[in-house]
């Protein structure tokens, strides 16, 4: 059985730093794939660009997903996630710095199944991450 | 009578001399008669024409006032051009003040989003490393090292703390209010029974009073009981019988709610202050908290057409009391 991937999208490396480390904390066990931006985070998804390389038929079980990005931003991305077949059903958790009301109203109009604001206390942060490795890749069921 | 006047008789038509006489006597009789009467007609054709001639001033002067009248009213109507210019002008200039006022707002709402994000992506930086720092690299630390690290731990909590508070006060003044009745009683009620949730090892005896209902926007009047709840519970935390109570009393001709305690309390020299964002009267480290609370408590009951004032006395506890604007009063301002 092959291991299912979390795709990370996030475009500041220290916020990756930490997530990576918060995941690993948490013995999360999948890989992480990572994606600078929404571009590469399409890219990811329809194998193509950077990602030309990748098995297409493997999708991760779920998708961590930043707002403010460049290029292309995390709502333009979900949007496009939902209105794709393919891609339409897989688990899209926002992880975003934002608390504003129209981001996470917004989030959840496009579909996004949980919103989490990103805490600046680190050991908050590690729980958060924790609690969502648990529920997306233990307890959760993908379709 | 009419041929008397015009046709004197012929002697030959009279008998004789008397008759004659007699006759002519009676036409002289008759004529002097019709003069009289002439001469009465006469008097009262130039008493017509007197009365005439005074109405006919009386009617030149009613035309000259007519004459004013209309003099009057163009100019009134110019007078009345030149307000409705005026007026215009000044819709025009409101139109363009807000105008302003929106883009102010548009330009406070992209500040305080990019607050919420921007200025938060640093500091999550420095307090995970930070963290990181402490579980992989305390053993290599002195005892210096290690409490400096702390305090940069708590520093970018507090500060994190700071920018969302501000952010919730720029966010009260900034969101839509849904207006209605709201239980007040039962909100304050609820909060109260959170706060003893999260801290069970407290005895506080808490009062609400039943039935209080305020006019208001739900969530943002949740937001006032809780920073009032919040500051009651911190200022009484060190009272063996701390004590709570949330009522309302008669204030000029309507009703002030009130949140009163038995904690600390304070010199009242300082409370102008206590409104303003960042203020704050007691040392951080006896009584946590960043001084916005009261801030946005004021700034919601203003955005309600209501006032918040404090009565303290140091030792003593203290009292805020706030009013909101009723129903009618609100149709009113609008």
């Amino acid at each position: 059985m092959k291991t299912k991937s979390i795709l990370l999208v996030e475009d500041n490396p220290d916020d990756v730093e930490l997530t990576m480390r918060a995941l690993a904390k948490s013995h999360v066990a999948n890989s992480v794939d990572l994606a600078v931006d929404g571009v590469e985070a399409l890219e990811y998804l329809s194998c193509t660009g950077k990602f030309a390389g990748r098995d297409p038929c493997l999708l991760p079980q779920v998708i961590l997903l930043d707002l403010k990005m460049p290029r292309m931003d995390g709502l333009e991305v979900l949007r496009r996630i939902r209105s794709d077949e393919k891609t339409r059903l897989l688990p899209v958790v926002i992880l975003t710095t934002s608390s504003e009301e129209r981001d996470k109203v917004e989030s959840y109009k496009l579909g996004a199944n949980s919103y989490i604001r990103k805490p600046v206390d680190f050991s908050q942060f590690a729980e958060s991450v924790r609690q969502l490795g648990l529920y997306w890749l233990v307890l959760n069921e993908a379709p | 009578m009419t041929d008397a006047l015009t046709r004197v008789p012929e002697a030959s038509e009279f008998r004789d001399r008397d008759d004659y006489a007699a006759a002519l006597l009676n036409v002289v009789g008759d004529l002097s008669a019709e003069k009289s009467r002439l001469e009465e007609l006469q008097r009262a054709s130039l008493n017509i024409l007197e009365d005439f001639a005074g109405e006919k001033v009386r009617f030149e002067e009613t035309q000259r006032a007519m004459l004013n009248l209309l003099d009057d009213f163009a100019s009134e109507r110019e007078k009345s051009e030149a307000a409705n210019r005026g007026l215009r002008v000044a819709l025009e200039s409101l139109r363009l003040a807000k105008e302003a006022v929106d883009s102010a707002n548009r330009e406070l709402e992209a500040f305080a989003y990019s607050v919420s994000h921007d200025l938060r992506a640093p500091l999550r930086t420095i307090g995970g490393f930070s963290q990181v720092l402490i579980e992989d690299c305390a053993a290599q630390l002195n005892d210096q090292g290690r409490d400096s690290l702390h305090r940069i731990v708590t520093a970018v909590d507090r500060m994190g703390q700071l920018i969302d508070d501000l952010l919730n006060l720029s966010r009260v003044t900034r969101v839509e209010m849904l207006r209605g009745p709201v239980d007040l009683s039962r909100m304050a009620r609820k909060i109260f029974e959170e706060f003893r949730k999260s801290h069970p090892e407290r005895q506080a005896e808490i009062v609400v009073a039943d039935g209080l209902i305020g006019h208001g926007d739900e969530r943002l009047l949740s937001v006032v009981l809780r920073n009032l709840i919040d500051n009651a519970w911190k200022f009484t935390a060190r009272r063996e019988k701390a004590r709570i109570e949330f009522g309302a009393a008669p204030a000029g001709g309507g009703q002030a709610f009130f949140f009163k305690d038995n904690g600390t309390g304070f010199d009242m020299t300082y409370a102008g202050k206590l409104f303003q964002p960042f203020q704050r009267l007691h040392a951080m480290r006896e009584f946590p908290g960043t001084g916005v609370g009261l801030a946005t408590v004021k700034r919601i009951i203003e955005r309600h057409g209501g006032r918040v004032w404090i009565e303290a006395r140091p030792g003593q506890g203290a009292t805020v009391y706030f009013t909101l604007a009723t129903d009618s009063e609100e149709r009113e301002v609008r």
